[in-house]
């Protein structure tokens, strides 16, 4: 095995016995890049000779028996919305030309405290708007959507570019493209992760967090991340936790709720057969299973957009005004049709979202988690703009690959993405676990126990031998 | 398109209003646009929200902005 393709658990426990240093790590992960940079295009920006520098540095406190943690030499990923000081943060757009952060992001801060190594930036469909990334390639299958907005994340983390990523989600833009790309994504309670630094699209919908090789790396990587922040309003005052799961986690008295409506309609059949496949092996290991009923879910996309959709707008108001045509079309449209919209309907979706909040927090109360699918189809080929699902609807890809993300966004709950299983394109599947605001320990508990019984997971195959499906 | 649809001088002159001046050019789509988002949003006059207050927070008091890490 290669050192890039340790997991970050893994890779810091070699640290920790000095049997690696961070410059071997570095390295490999950086000669991996060489190597599939060329078919996968994760990254905006690698930074080689900086990471290399303080890999260095990261070995000489290593070989005087100071490491700061578990994160100490381990090479991370950055989705370009993320500023670092000194340098671009190009939010995959033209419009961020010349731009260069003035100070680091409150993540990153915590990420160099914690002694990661910040090895390049990754790509973001335009400015976060967008689900597909299509700068990026899949993992799994290059002639694939990444899956979006952080696409460039996950493609690294899945191809072994980055040991692990840190992307964002206002709609489900860490789930999503873990989950088309085989790996864990954790888009924590909001408020939990602050925020400041990080280019926003949607102030009351978006969060910051982990992508990751496993869900025990997820729980390393939230623990050096969360806490509060009061540059970032919404951040929380929770107290510090280490949210690392219990070796051998039981299940015995863990209450999963199981949708009965919403996350199980129009959902590619490959999905609902490996999620409920997934599902019976919590059941397995303890859980009790509890059929609910989604509230509110007619509502879902309505208040979503109706929350995103202006705020995006207003975040872009003076670019859009002087320099509209460096956006890619997909982005300006909806840009331009945001000044559209009333502030009637932008309260009517705020008064929404405080009603499904409330809603959520009854059936949260009824059970400990709720498992379901993550995304209702695998990566579909790109370009491919629609999906027509058995009784004939169709439905925008973009729309489909939001659907079942939302809903956390919108109450603010947190929500993990655990890979179980592909489709018969051999494209993986994810499964979505959706806990009570701030019960991330909760969530990461059940998605490592699911984990445990699983074969430990591998890179995807290696895109240069993959090629398309 | 319902009778309710916007017309593309209607969406230039709301983007206008706005302060969004729109080449001629993009009237058309920003109208078609436009109006989709209309019909999504639009299911929210549905719902009796009756006392219930908006999301947004908001605190009288100024944020500390000397953070550390």
């Amino acid at each position: 095995m290669q050192p890039y393709e340790l997991s970050l658990a893994a890779a810091a426990r070699e640290i920790r016995e000095r049997r690696l240093s961070p410059v071997e790590l570095v390295d490999s992960v950086l000669d991996r890049i060489e190597q599939v940079e060329p078919h996968v295009a994760a990254y905006v920006a690698v930074s080689a000779e900086q990471a290399r520098r303080t890999a260095r540095e990261a070995e000489r406190d290593a070989a005087r028996g100071s490491c700061r943690g578990p994160l100490h030499g381990i090479p991370v990923g950055l989705k370009d919305l993320i500023d670092v000081a000194g340098e671009p943060t190009t939010a995959s757009s033209r419009t961020r030309a010349g731009h260069r952060a003035a100070s680091d992001s409150t993540v990153v801060a915590r990420l160099r405290a914690a002694g990661a190594i910040l090895i390049g930036k990754t790509h973001t469909h335009e400015f976060a708007y967008g689900l597909t990334t299509p700068q990026t390639s899949n993992a799994w299958d290059q002639g694939r959507v990444a899956g979006g907005s952080s696409g460039g994340s996950a493609v690294a983390v899945a191809t072994g570019a980055a040991t692990f990523a840190l992307g964002t989600d206002t709609g489900g833009s860490i789930r999503v493209p873990a989950t088309l790309n085989g790996v864990v994504g954790l888009k924590p309670t909001y408020g939990l992760v602050p925020r400041h630094g990080v280019t926003s699209l949607s102030w009351s919908l978006d969060h910051v967090g982990p992508i990751t090789r496993t869900v025990d790396d997820a729980a390393l990587v939230l623990t050096a991340i969360a806490g509060h922040d009061p540059r970032d309003p919404a951040s929380v005052a929770a107290p510090g936790a280490d949210y690392r799961p219990r070796r051998d986690p039981d299940l015995t008295g863990v209450r999963v709720g199981v949708p009965r409506t919403y996350y199980f309609e129009h959902v590619d059949a490959d999905v609902e057969a490996a999620v409920r496949r997934a599902v019976a092996q919590l059941e397995a290991l303890g859980a009790r299973l509890v059929e609910i009923d989604i509230p509110m879910a007619r509502y879902v996309q309505a208040t979503q957009w109706g929350l995103m959709v202006p705020e995006a707008t207003a975040y872009h108001e003076s670019t859009l005004r002087t320099v509209p045509e460096l956006y890619q079309a997909d982005v300006r449209i909806l840009l331009e049709a945001g000044e559209l919209m009333g502030a009637g309907d932008y309260l009517r979706a705020q008064r929404a979202r405080t009603l499904m909040r409330d809603a959520w927090a009854r059936v949260l109360k009824d059970v400990d988690v709720i498992a379901a699918p993550a995304v209702p189809m695998g990566a579909v080929p790109s370009g491919r703009e629609t999906v027509t699902w058995p009784d004939g609807t169709v439905e925008s890809v973009s729309d489909a690959y939001v659907r079942l993300s939302s809903p956390a966004n919108i109450t603010g709950v947190p929500a993990l993405s655990v890979p179980v299983g592909h489709d018969a394109a051999g494209m993986p599947i994810g499964m979505q676990v959706l806990g009570r605001p701030f019960a991330e320990r909760t969530l990461l508990l059940v998605g490592h126990a699911y984990e445990r019984t699983q074969p430990a997971r591998s890179l995807a195959p290696s895109p240069e031998n993959a090629g398309t499906r | 398109m319902s009778s309710a649809a916007l017309t593309p001088p209607e969406a230039a002159r709301w983007a206008a209003r706005a302060g969004l001046p729109l080449p001629d050019e993009r009237h058309c789509a920003v109208a078609v646009t436009a109006d989709h988002i209309h019909s999504v949003v639009a299911v929210l006059r549905e719902l009796d929200f009756g006392d219930t207050p908006p999301a947004g927070a908001f605190r009288a008091e100024e944020e500390q902005r000397d953070a550390a890490v």
